[in-house]
């Protein structure tokens, strides 16, 4: 369909680039000046987006889930573990904050799974897994009183129930292939590229359970930019980044849930607390991207 | 000691049963499952300052996980009569239905009375050792042999998975007519993966049991 362009048409294109290049310019200004407001004295050279990031590469895998299925091994389909390497159906608090971890940095003993991916029934593990932790998706004075997410705190994203992608938050796309539609469900990346998966996590906490009867009413997403009166207090929205050394045809991938669309995370936050206390102060509120030492860039 | 056991937890449903027919899931407060759900699974025990038992994290993720599982068995069970002459089938696929039968009345009540919310967590998921929809539309229009073998296979990892958490709930869960439950599920179970093996050997790598 795209091809070759006449020059007219090109000339054409290029104003029409430099009218879209202005306008974005000057909505990048808009942005800054709103999120400037967050903080009356940012450092000199910080980078104005409000994250911390914890890097944790695949530890292991095991059909158990210790929030939706506690003390009962063998009863889950099968889960892909990352930053904590103890964790099974029985892990509680205590066993995370002792644990190991695969985690940049090492101080985040927390543990994070999703439902394994296989490519023509061979399990295949992310090469690139990123957790980041967010000051967006809310009003900027929101993101200014940000707080630390609770230890013990357990979040659950994504519908592994998903029926169609109508019902479902998953986002599939190729790194290094932006010109392929993002999708709820599998997208045929080209060869070289990988396939990756992006999910957000709700970020208003109810301020009280730190898990609830059906693991999310605890929890929940923002409305109109702010946290809802039932779920009052901001916290970081976790992001969850996993890039799969796969690509090419759709129809070779499954989920040990099912198609792309069933997609979800689980996260049992085990942050020391003074760490996350920190990284909130240093890099959420004030609005400063920071490293995996949570330090400003 | 066992029919102490099993007729106390007799006594703990019946006492449920009547008691959350008149007040809903939602008047119970969310204790014994908010905050602490999936905390010490196994040690939270019959704990509160009463006698009534308390449910942990363990036992509702049991109770739920079971309910789905035997409302997937339970379609492929009744296809059964209609689908074969063979007595032997047809006695199997009767007994395990009506076990099943009753083990989901006694989960269901359970359910009812412990808080948790009463939509099933598992509705269209296909956990290991259920039965998918594909399965089910495989299995009404196979052959009688076909409809043997499949059948073979899907019981076969329906019950193994199905004692195999009634075990863990035995080991990890904490209210007493749940656990009982489980271990009416792990011998009733077994005993029909017995009269299955008999009817239809199973595979020589798998058959260490």
């Amino acid at each position: 369909m795209e091809r070759a362009v006449p020059r007219a048409g090109i000339r054409r294109r290029l104003r029409l680039a430099t009218a879209i290049g202005a306008l974005l310019t000057l909505l990048g200004m808009y942005a800054v000046s709103t999120t400037a407001r967050a903080d009356a004295a940012p450092g000199t050279n910080a980078i104005r987006v409000a994250e911390f990031p914890a890097d944790c590469g695949f530890s292991h895998r095991l059909p158990d889930d210790p929030i939706i299925f506690p003390g009962l091994p063998g009863a889950s389909h099968m889960h892909s573990f990352f930053g904590s390497t103890v964790t099974n159906a029985h892990t509680t608090l205590p066993d995370l904050l002792n644990s190991t971890t695969t985690c940049n940095p090492g101080v985040d003993t927390s543990s994070y799974w999703v439902p394994t991916l296989y490519r023509n029934n061979v399990p295949v593990e992310p090469a690139i897994v990123t957790f980041y932790y967010l000051g967006e998706g809310v009003r900027s004075d929101v993101v200014a009183r940000t707080e630390p997410l609770p230890q013990g705190l357990r979040i659950v994203a994504g519908n592994a129930l998903a029926t169609g992608p109508e019902n479902s938050i998953a986002r599939w796309s190729c790194l290094h292939a932006g010109h392929v539609p993002p999708s709820k469900n599998f997208v045929n990346c080209p060869a070289g590229t990988m396939l990756e998966s992006y999910l957000d996590f709700p970020q208003c906490w109810n301020g009280r359970d730190l898990d609830s009867p059906d693991h999310k009413s605890h929890m929940a997403y923002p409305v109109n930019q702010a946290c809802p009166a039932s779920h009052p207090v901001p916290v970081p929205k976790l992001r969850q980044v996993l890039r799969y050394p796969v690509n090419g045809d759709p129809s070779q991938f499954r989920l040990a849930s099912g198609p792309g669309y069933t997609m979800h995370g689980d996260f049992f936050n085990a942050w020391p607390v003074a760490e996350m206390a920190r990284r909130v102060n240093d890099c959420i509120r004030p609005v400063i991207k920071c490293g995996h030492d949570g330090r400003p860039l | 000691m066992r029919t102490t056991a099993a007729s106390s937890a007799l006594v703990a449903v019946t006492l449920l049963v009547s008691g959350c027919a008149h007040a809903g899931p939602a008047a119970r407060p969310p204790t014994a499952t908010t905050g602490n759900a999936a905390s010490p699974a196994g040690t939270a025990g019959p704990g509160g300052t009463r006698g009534a038992p308390a449910f942990n994290g363990t036992d509702v993720a049991w109770l739920q996980l079971h309910v789905a599982m035997a409302e997937r068995l339970l379609p492929a069970l009744d296809l059964v009569p209609a689908r074969t002459t063979d007595p032997a089938w047809r006695r199997l696929a009767a007994q395990v239905a009506a076990t099943h039968r009753a083990d989901l009345t006694r989960a269901r009540g359970l359910l009812a009375g412990s808080g948790a919310p009463a939509t099933n967590p598992h509705e269209g998921h296909d956990m290991p050792g259920m039965v998918t929809a594909e399965q089910l539309a495989e299995l009404r229009s196979a052959s009688v042999a076909a409809l043997h073998r499949l059948l073979a296979q899907h019981l076969r990892a329906h019950l193994t998975q199905a004692v195999r958490v009634a075990a863990a709930e035995q080991r990890s869960g904490a209210h007493p007519a749940v656990t009982a439950l489980a271990a009416a599920v792990v011998r009733n179970g077994t005993a029909a993966l017995a009269r299955l093996d008999r009817l239809d050997p199973p595979p020589a790598s798998a058959g260490a049991r």
